[in-house]
């Protein structure tokens, strides 16, 4: 079985779609401005998601999917923003559970109207039901069980007011992988945009078992990428990578952010070829140079921390694109590093424009390097080659 | 479409301080918005990507557009997208700006963005910048001002007077 990568890229599309109307029929309940920040596909282990959700509190609704699409959508408030929640909602605090309730109905109500559109069927949703929940007990039931979930996963934006919230949404994976497979990206249904674009000419299409196999890549590269650091610095280091997700490029600046950020960006020879870009907030970036450097530096982020970070952004790269190039069965080279500062997103602007002449969509690494007890949080965007990267996943599946 | 339908805020809600805020209408990459309400339009993290502020002072209208290749015929993906390039956006957002009333006539431009931030991806930021300086030559367009190239990340906000304001990575910031 195959599955065209671009009718992930409609099903991605569709996810936001349904989640903007989500944050417009909350815009109208509560009078506050809410916009889609980012929308992501990911494709992730029991485990990983685990480890990714570890230490959040979440409180929200979820509920079961019926009819043209089954499985669970969950909507959830990090829970430390609940008072701002209820202060804006009609009846407020006195309302508690079920103003939240009504919240995650509405919007949630919103978010699948848009798949249904695009299905061109109902699905029907189970009465809401209000959580509290520790760590990934959030995600929708099931979502820790396999190796190699979809999990759609959508983050809104309070413009004046500290209101994100996330929705997740787990389809049921054989009715799924029908739904994927069987529905060509061109043929949106009216009222669904023209999600996979019109060409005709024939989409990466990848096996669905490689899709899993490229989720352990990140997985594998982060392994070698320690190893590196540990030579070079000769410090106990580890990478620990939670997840690996599918964005549209159009929404990597947006999930970067505008807060100034330091690191390295390689362009990456062979196949896949593309680009890749580790970056650190200035303030991890500053903390993860000095435990590097053998004195501290003069600046926090001079040419001292700037060389370190050459160095580490090196490394940390061979680590990835060799445990891919593995994984692969490809060889993959990448060019010297080359330096940024600035904001977040700027940075980040030139590849994704690079890229996005032939493709919609890229990769992102959430990772985080520990070093001889300093933590530095980095993200690592691994933009790939689709087609090539497409064409190389399918290689691994053949006899 | 939804990708040139970015997020809107509404008008100053109900308590709100100042009573007369018209909002901020966020326009993302790849996105264009006009306004006829006095809204700000806002958008972030420019680097190679040029955005492009157009304005009709007497009929109160302007517009946002932020763009990040130079040409729809460089596109080899299939997306219909045309406030993703240069040339077509600035197409569209001339005429998303003439039904709301502007004049095509007494628009002026603003630009700003378009810089070389990694000598890794072949000078796409000037290609911009030069593709937006002739299709607004070509629409009879005045740029009036502009603050391009370099190296630098910039966030602007362009006013209901057109006046545009740039401001880097740094903080500093200035008004074309």
């Amino acid at each position: 079985m195959r599955v065209d990568v671009r009718a992930l890229g409609a099903c991605n599309r569709l996810s936001e779609q349904g989640a903007k109307q989500a944050a417009d029929a909350l815009s109208e309940l509560t009078g506050t401005d809410l916009a889609v920040e980012v929308t992501g596909a990911s494709v992730a282990s029991g485990e990983d998601l685990a480890e990714a959700f570890a230490g959040r509190e979440s409180i929200g609704v979820s509920v079961g999917l019926r009819g043209g699409l089954e499985g669970e959508a969950v909507l959830a408030f990090d829970a430390a923003n609940v008072d701002a929640l209820l202060s804006l909602l009609p009846g407020g605090q006195s309302m508690g559970h079920s103003a939240v309730s009504e919240v995650g109905n509405i919007a949630l109500g919103g978010f699948l109207d848009g798949w249904a559109n695009y299905l061109g069927t109902a699905i029907d949703m189970t009465p809401p039901r209000y959580f509290e929940a520790d760590g990934a007990a959030v995600l929708p039931d099931g979502a820790l069980a396999g190796d190699g979930v979809f999990l759609f996963e959508s983050r809104l934006d309070a413009t004046t007011t500290d209101l994100d919230f996330s929705i997740y949404m787990l389809p049921d994976s054989g009715q799924f992988r029908d739904l994927i497979v069987g529905k060509a990206a061109p043929a949106a249904a009216p009222g669904a945009e023209a999600a996979g674009g019109s060409d005709d000419v024939s989409g990466p299409a990848v096996p669905y078992e490689s899709l899993s196999t490229f989720a352990s890549l990140a997985k594998r590269g982060s392994a070698n990428a320690a190893d590196n650091i540990a030579m070079m610095t000769g410090l106990e280091t580890t990478v620990d990578v939670s997840r690996l997700r599918f964005v549209p490029l159009a929404d990597v600046p947006a999930e970067v952010g505008v807060e100034p950020h330091a690191g390295t960006v390689f362009e990456l020879q062979g196949k896949p070829s593309g680009y890749l870009a580790i970056l650190f907030e200035e303030s991890s970036a500053a903390t993860i140079a000095e435990a590097m450097l053998p004195m501290e530096p003069d600046e926090p982020l001079g040419d001292m921390a700037e060389n370190a970070l050459c160095e580490l952004g090196n490394v940390m790269t061979s680590g990835f694109i060799d445990g891919w190039a593995n994984v692969l069965g490809t060889s993959i080279a990448h060019s010297p590093p080359e330096f940024v500062h600035d904001i977040g997103s700027s940075t980040i602007s030139p590849l994704v424009a690079k890229l996005s002449q032939r493709q919609d969509y890229g990769f992102v690494i959430d990772a985080a390097i520990r070093t001889e007890g300093v933590e530095a949080r980095c993200d690592v965007y691994a933009l790939p080659d689709e087609r090539e990267l497409a064409a190389a996943l399918a290689q691994l599946s053949e006899p | 479409m939804s990708h040139s339908s970015p997020s809107r805020s509404r008008q100053g809600s109900e308590g709100d301080e100042t009573g007369v805020d018209p909002g901020r209408i966020k326009v993302g990459v790849g996105e264009l918005a006009v306004a006829t309400n006095g809204e700000t339009l806002t958008t972030s993290g420019l680097g190679s990507c040029v955005a492009v502020g157009l304005v009709d002072r007497d009929a109160e209208v302007h517009g946002l557009l932020h763009a990040m290749l130079p040409s729809e015929d460089d596109a080899r993906s299939a997306t219909a997208r045309p406030a993703k390039y240069v040339d077509a956006g600035i197409e569209t957002l001339i005429e998303r700006l003439r039904r709301s009333g502007a004049s095509a006539g007494r628009l002026e431009a603003r630009i700003a963005g378009g810089a070389e931030m990694l000598d890794l991806t072949d000078a796409v930021g000037p290609r911009n910048v030069e593709r937006a300086e002739a299709s607004l030559a070509a629409a009879d367009v005045p740029i009036v001002a502009s603050d391009v190239g370099d190296g630098v990340g910039r966030t602007v906000q362009l006013r209901a007077d057109g006046g545009l304001v740039v401001r880097a990575a740094d903080g500093f910031e200035r008004t074309l």
